[in-house]
């Protein structure tokens, strides 16, 4: 093989390398990541607890085979909140002890979050309606 | 450079595309949902919910912009149906996980729906006759039923006139045909329904050295179920939401298409 012969061989699997992050294929029918954001299916507080932009703290967290336990703490009163979360925690973030927790009010309900990163939704009865999930076929 | 530092180059550069290639089927893009993100999903999906109900219909065929495809003159990327379920809608469609080589049917809400990280925020559907309706919704409220043409093995660009694989869009097509015509109780059958209704896919020009990366660098891309005279000749026929909705429209199997932002 000469030089050039291999040069142009470099190049031709350098641009096969390259097609793995650069060249995206037609998605015609789009796959999905099934967005892993825990909901929440039961609220043991009153709901004034869990008003906008009150900040939480975690304090205590238990993980189940369907989903977790999240007791959260209102910094200015001490006021806690128990959640129980279908789904597991986003891959990625790490929701522990004294994790700081951000609630934003929305129409369907209460996002939680930690640095505008989603963590958790607590829907309202609109929000409810709105979401369901069943796997039909394994 | 001499020869054998290129030889090592190239080498190392092999290795960097096997590991890929290996990874393959495995890698899904962890994506982080945010606030602004799941605010936006739900609103839709809220937005969604109001505009079917004004419809009055029982059953419409639903799509999401979950892609950007407009390099190939396409605005929705994946379609199921939605049905009205109460007071609530339901929409049951086929999800391909994280670029795994099999897919699954799913029961979900309009918010699950709309959440999973869209490229645009906008659902787009298509009110089906009432004759059609009244003949899908058994169906859809039927887990064996619904399922009955579903293929688990999974490639994004299926044939659509082979049952070698089977994409979300594939599915949603094939199991209304199923529904429409009685003895249409198989692939094989439901295609040939569709093809005597005068459905056209999508023809996508892909050449030989994207086809190559694709298939392998990814699980859920596949080009051996295309016929050898079309795949190289750069044409890949699939079934895509823009050419069911425009389908659908000229039959007179439903209405026009109608979009929700």
């Amino acid at each position: 093989m000469s030089s050039i012969s291999i040069r142009r061989a470099l190049v031709a699997v350098l641009l096969s390398a390259n097609l793995v992050t650069a060249h995206a294929q037609p998605n015609a029918s789009d796959a999905s990541a099934l967005s892993a954001l825990p909901i929440a299916v039961s609220i043991a507080a009153p709901v004034m607890i869990i008003s906008a932009s009150a900040a939480l703290t975690v304090v205590a967290i238990q993980a189940s085979a369907t989903g977790s336990v999240w007791v959260l703490e209102r910094a200015s009163d001490g006021a806690r909140v128990t959640l129980t979360l279908s789904g597991q925690v986003v891959e990625g973030v790490s929701v522990g002890v004294g994790t700081a927790v951000t609630v934003t009010a929305i129409t369907t309900g209460w996002v939680l979050s930690t640095a505008s990163q989603a963590i958790a939704l607590i829907p309202n009865e609109i929000g409810a309606a709105l979401l369901y999930n069943e796997r039909i076929t394994r | 450079m001499n020869a054998t530092a290129i030889r090592t180059l190239v080498l190392g550069a092999c290795m960097m595309l096997a590991c890929a290639a290996a990874q393959a089927g495995r890698s899904c893009e962890q994506k982080h949902p945010t606030v602004n993100g799941v605010q936006r999903s739900l609103a839709l999906a809220q937005e969604t919910a109001a505009r079917l109900d004004q419809t009055g219909a029982q059953v419409v065929a639903i799509a999401r912009v979950g892609q950007d495809l407009s390099p190939y003159h396409l605005h929705y990327s994946h379609m199921g149906f939605a049905y009205r379920d109460g007071k609530t809608w339901r929409v049951v469609h086929k999800l391909n996980q994280c670029g795994a080589a099999r897919a699954d049917l799913y029961r979900q809400g309009l918010g699950e729906f709309f959440m999973d990280d869209p490229f645009d925020y906008e659902a787009g559907f298509v009110v089906l006759t009432p004759e059609v309706q009244a003949r899908l919704l058994p169906a859809l409220r039927d887990n064996t039923r619904v399922a009955r043409l579903n293929t688990t093995a999974y490639n994004m660009v299926a044939y659509p006139w082979s049952v070698m694989y089977q994409q979300s869009n594939q599915w949603a097509l094939e199991t209304l045909a199923m529904t429409q015509e009685p003895a249409a109780i198989t692939r094989e059958r439901a295609q040939a329904w569709l093809k005597l209704h005068g459905y056209e896919p999508t023809t996508l020009k892909i050449s030989a050295f994207k086809r190559l990366g694709a298939r392998m660098t990814a699980a859920n891309i596949a080009f051996d179920d295309h016929p050898n005279a079309k795949r190289f000749t750069d044409r890949i026929e699939t079934v895509t939401v823009d050419s069911v909705f425009a389908w659908l429209t000229n039959s007179g199997l439903g209405g026009a298409v109608q979009a929700v932002r």
